[in-house]
């Protein structure tokens, strides 16, 4: 959410703008959240309920101080609240198959809780639930009013559109139609949703009522007025949450059986020692430099991630392979490490800035820069297989972070000679001096390590 | 169909307005409370059988545990 220097000169988010009740800014390099007189009610009823309690210590909703500073908009200030800091904001088309499920259960379960508090949630955007310190929570504290009686869930629509469809389409389609989510900022439409989703999928319950019933009934009634009046009891909503559960917990996909599948076996050709000293280099890299943060690019399964995460420094496995990325999520999951976030990138095209005045989701750039890069048995694929130069390449290493732990395998490696098995080698400058050459001109370089048993070099680099 | 059933779910129900930021959009209004009508149901459904079922279960463990006294 890349910031809009307001006339007062505090810095408003570029993604908080359509809900009255408040809105983020940055003062200070500070990130706050003014909450408007128009949410006044609202507010002091989630804290006098009780349910901000409950769901910070279910660690379902990020937890926030209330604090003492000028207001960006003191014409219709309330109060200005200091959320937790978030260590980096990821959006639903860079998250696997089980992140996105567990942002749509994550949602839910705050519904139902909200719920029990006379409350309901008056939005339920996946771009408000994010994954920290290992936990999947919601980060707008404003997502909450008064349930009254009969009212039906407003955010009904955009849950099946961020959630419902996306997921629907990954499980019963394709997995990589998750990326339909940066074209469409509001949820895959319905319509499309039903389009592409197998004949099959009306035998189930949810799916037919929720995506394709749902699709049509959109066209049957797209240009008339309702009357909002219409009301539903709370038994009834209470039984369309557990519906839409019931739709997503029976969404599954596993990375075996389709292309993805046999992708993860150990795939290199390194010498047991070599792979060993491999991951001796690379921690002693990371223990010389004590980054803070770490970006691991084509982090695979995350073996490599693990030796920062491990070390407490906040890491995030980016990877191109949905499968990939959802196991390493699931090892996660199950370890419960707090350290590590894997996400989907496809480094020959990073997630792009995106919606209203291209300031509403930031590219991955803008979310730069790391404390160290890893870029491990990387460069021969975007040089080789994306043809990209080398200068450019560390142009574009500079900008992602300040350290840089970079390996280089020469030509004469069995895994680059696989690259140009099926075409013509039009690189000749695809040599380690050259690389070295390139990378100097934006980087110096502090450490050089040979892998025994290989041709393969690791690198320290700081960027100039 | 749907225009018939959405017909005689809001005209048995008194009004009210709600107002909100975002729209919930004319045919998701009609159709949530036509699914919600249908699914809570089942819901009702679903929760007793829940009691039951564990009711039974706790009634059946009690007579094992009685046994193994």
């Amino acid at each position: 959410m890349k910031p809009i220097t307001s006339p007062n000169n505090t810095q408003l988010s570029g993604a908080s703008f359509r809900d009255p009740s408040g809105f983020l800014f940055i003062s200070e390099g500070v990130l706050y959240r003014q909450v408007n007189r128009a949410y006044q009610e609202n507010y002091e009823m989630l804290v006098s309920s009780g349910l901000y309690q409950s769901l910070v210590d279910a660690g379902l909703l990020i937890p926030h101080d209330e604090v003492a500073i000028a207001p960006a908009d003191p014409q219709v200030a309330y109060k200005i609240i200091k959320p937790e800091q978030v260590t980096f904001i990821s959006y639903p088309y860079e998250w696997s198959f089980s992140q996105l499920k567990d942002a749509a259960l994550t949602t839910l379960a705050i519904q139902k809780k909200t719920l029990g508090f006379g409350m309901t949630l008056k939005d339920s955007s996946a771009y408000n639930i994010q994954f920290h310190h290992g936990r999947v929570l919601m980060i707008d504290s404003l997502s909450f009013e008064q349930y009254q009686e009969g009212q039906p869930w407003t955010p009904y629509r955009q849950f099946c559109q961020h959630f419902l469809a996306p997921l629907s389409l990954m499980a019963h389609r394709d997995i990589r139609l998750n990326q339909l989510l940066k074209i469409y900022i509001d949820g895959i439409p319905l319509d499309l949703a039903s389009k592409l989703l197998p004949w099959r999928t009306r035998f189930s319950l949810p799916l037919f009522l929720n995506i394709h019933t749902h699709a049509k009934s959109q066209k049957r009634y797209a240009s008339q007025s309702i009357e909002t009046s219409r009301q539903m009891s709370k038994l009834s909503l209470l039984g369309l949450i557990d519906n839409l559960e019931s739709g997503i917990r029976g969404l599954r996909w596993s990375p075996s059986g389709t292309d993805w599948g046999d992708y993860y076996e150990q795939d290199h050709n390194y010498t047991q020692a070599g792979f060993t000293e491999k991951q001796r280099i690379v921690a002693s890299l990371l223990d010389t430099i004590q980054p803070k943060t770490a970006w691991d690019l084509g982090a695979n399964t995350g073996l490599f991630s693990r030796l920062a995460s491990s070390r407490g420094i906040s890491t995030i496995a980016f990877d191109i392979d949905p499968g990939a990325v959802d196991r390493n999520y699931q090892e996660c999951r199950a370890t419960g490490e707090s350290n590590l976030l894997p996400l989907l990138i496809d480094l020959t095209s990073p997630s792009p800035s995106i919606g209203w005045n291209n300031r509403e989701r930031s590219s991955m750039l803008e979310r730069a820069p790391a404390d160290v890069i890893i870029a491990l048995a990387l460069v021969h694929h975007l040089a080789i297989s994306n043809n990209v130069p080398l200068d450019r390449l560390a142009s574009f290493f500079q900008q992602l972070g300040i350290w840089l732990v970079i390996e280089f395998i020469p030509k004469s490696d069995s895994q680059v000679r696989r690259l140009l098995v099926s075409r013509a080698d039009i690189f000749p400058n695809y040599t380690r001096e050259n690389f070295e050459e390139s990378f100097s001109a934006f980087f110096k370089i502090h450490r050089k390590e040979s892998i025994p048993d290989s041709e393969r070099c690791l690198y320290l680099m700081e960027r100039l | 169909m749907i225009s018939i059933f959405a017909y005689l779910v809001s005209a048995v129900i008194p009004l009210r307005s709600y107002v909100s930021y975002l729209d919930p959009g004319s045919g998701s209004f009609i159709l949530q409370i036509l699914i919600a009508t249908l699914v809570g149901g089942l819901f009702i459904v679903k929760m007793y059988w829940t009691r039951i079922s564990g009711f039974i279960r706790k009634l059946f463990s009690r007579g094992d545990n009685d046994k193994e006294e």
